[in-house]
């Protein structure tokens, strides 16, 4: 297992230089933070306005919705912390041509352009979605079991590899659609209606989340795991989906990069 | 005599802005999947929105709205959302901070009438297609059809121009701050975060708290959302209503436009050129 023990090296090389970098800017820490303390508190109100009107959204009470908005802003901040930062950037790669750079080094391209970054204070917005998660866990007076809990770190690690293999699969779609800077945008937009259980949704929203873009399995069930709603056989559905979602973003950026040609010259 | 020598400051002024417009038009026209997103990416927050209230609705009328009330609104939201949408802030931001500012003042005509322009290329032909998508949706969906009121519809283009007016001085006059911090894009955010409940985005004013409506109203955010859009689906129906929030569009605009220019004078004097 050379390779991946390689790669682990110039992994902790990487993040050991963007550290230094990040350190000399503090302030941002500050700020990052305000932020996701604002954002946080508006989708907290926007819950309590849905729930001045209804008792149950989807089936689910009050805190269970805010256990399932913590873990949505722990994603949220997966994404800012390495994705957005890392992939996100492989439009502006294509497009200018630096993607050649990425290609002549000895470690898998994918794995280097995936991880090459990491905005190390909106790792702040996991710290807090989880607090959040635990602090609504609390409040909905449920008990916490074993098995909930190992649920819930086995659904929590689908739900990253489901986001990002979203993530591979439309920052793939940059090499055939070289113009399209704002493919983020996309992700933003539809992940979004991550922030409520999928059954709160009407049937063909619902469809739309579950089968074509797998959101349901980002947020809904590693909450549904906290919240005594998952049954095993769910659990290992998700772990399916997280396989061949990880598996088939690896097979599209395989046959995206072919058509990579280089900018430029 | 010439034709040129004729030629009223108007003239030439209506000339630059046909240009203005004509290249912004020409670039957004290279950039066509790129808006596409952007459009998609404008429009899922209402759906979502739309589809939580349709859900909860599902028992019957939340403080009078119907399913097919929030169906309406929310396409209005979404028509509306899109004609006002605001970023003039992070264009100028950028401009200050890597000294693209310089050569947009050696011009003769301010910045702002350049993206007033950009505005007007990108957004009368998005506005269309969001438009066309829910005449396309009206046909088979009864719910989002709104009342055939000829006369309605025109106040509402007025408000949603007002809207638009509003939104962009607010938004460009909030990113002139960048002349002092670094920081006011993030000034920006918050009155976009702030604007979720109170321009009505994620639900019709009438279904927030009462106290919260009462302090929305001495501020702009629901003239430039909320009030056009009811106005479109048929919610303003009496005088004092139309008077209330044309009045209030008009004092914002108003407003907005003084602080414009305060900051722009200020912004200007104290500007040092980035690089060079």
């Amino acid at each position: 297992m050379t390779g991946i023990r390689r790669a682990m090296i110039v992994l902790r090389a990487f993040w050991q230089l963007n550290w230094l970098e990040e350190l000399q800017y503090r302030g941002n820490f500050i700020a990052s933070l305000l932020g996701t303390v604002f954002w946080l508190l508006m989708a907290m109100l926007t819950v309590a306005l849905y729930f001045r009107h209804t008792p149950r959204l989807g089936g689910w009470e009050y805190w269970d919705v805010v256990v399932l908005l913590g873990i949505f802003n722990a994603l949220a901040g997966v994404v800012e912390t390495v994705l957005r930062p890392g992939i996100g950037h492989l439009p502006t790669d294509v497009r200018s041509g630096a993607l050649d750079l990425v290609l002549v080094r000895p470690v898998d391209a994918q794995f280097y352009v995936s991880f090459r970054r990491l905005d190390v204070w909106r790792l702040a917005d996991v710290v807090l979605g989880l607090a959040l998660s635990g602090y609504a866990f609390a409040q909905s007076g449920r008990t916490v079991s074993a098995w909930a809990l190992i649920a819930f770190a086995v659904t929590f690690a689908v739900a990253i590899a489901v986001v990002y293999a979203i993530w591979v699969t439309l920052m793939s779609l940059a090499f055939w659609f070289v113009a399209v800077e704002n493919m983020s945008a996309l992700f933003d937009a539809v992940f979004e209606a991550a922030r409520y259980p999928v059954s709160a949704y009407p049937g063909a929203l619902r469809f739309l989340f579950v089968y074509l873009i797998p959101i349901a399995w980002t947020t809904t069930i590693p909450a549904s795991a906290l919240t005594g709603r998952l049954n095993p056989s769910l659990a290992l559905w998700a772990m399916g989906v997280g396989i061949v979602a990880l598996g088939a973003s690896r097979l599209l950026w395989r046959v995206a990069l072919k058509r990579y040609t280089s900018a430029g010259g | 005599m010439s034709r040129v020598a004729t030629r009223s400051a108007f003239a030439t002024f209506r000339d630059q802005y046909a240009e203005l417009m004509r290249s912004a038009f020409l670039i957004d026209l290279q950039y066509r999947a790129s808006i596409a997103i952007w459009l998609l990416w404008g429009i899922t927050e209402p759906i979502i929105s739309l589809g939580i209230w349709w859900s909860i609705a599902a028992g019957g009328a939340v403080d009078g709205y119907t399913r097919e009330d929030f169906a309406r609104y929310f396409f209005g939201v979404a028509l509306v959302n899109q004609a006002t949408l605001s970023w003039d802030a992070w264009n100028i931001d950028r401009w200050i901070r890597e000294g693209e500012m310089n050569f947009r003042l050696t011009r003769p005509i301010a910045p702002i009438h350049e993206a007033i322009a950009d505005n007007i290329a990108y957004k009368a032909p998005t506005a269309v297609i969001i438009l066309t998508a829910w005449i396309g949706a009206a046909t088979f969906w009864p719910a989002v059809r709104i009342p055939f009121e000829p006369g309605r519809w025109a106040l509402a283009i007025i408000a949603i121009v007002l809207a638009a007016a509003i939104r962009f001085l607010n938004g460009y006059a909030t990113g002139l701050l960048a002349f002092w911090t670094t920081r006011a894009t993030a000034l920006v955010e918050l009155q976009f975060g702030l604007s979720l409940f109170l321009s009505g985005r994620i639900a019709p004013l009438s279904l927030l708290p009462p106290q919260v409506v009462r302090a929305a109203e001495y501020l702009w955010f629901p003239y430039v959302l909320s009030f056009p859009v009811e106005v479109l689906t048929g919610t303003v129906t009496t005088g004092g209503q139309y008077a209330r929030g044309f009045g209030g569009q008009a004092i914002w605009l108003a407003i907005w436009l003084l602080l414009y220019l305060l900051v722009w004078t200020r912004g200007r004097r104290r500007y040092g050129a980035v690089g060079g």
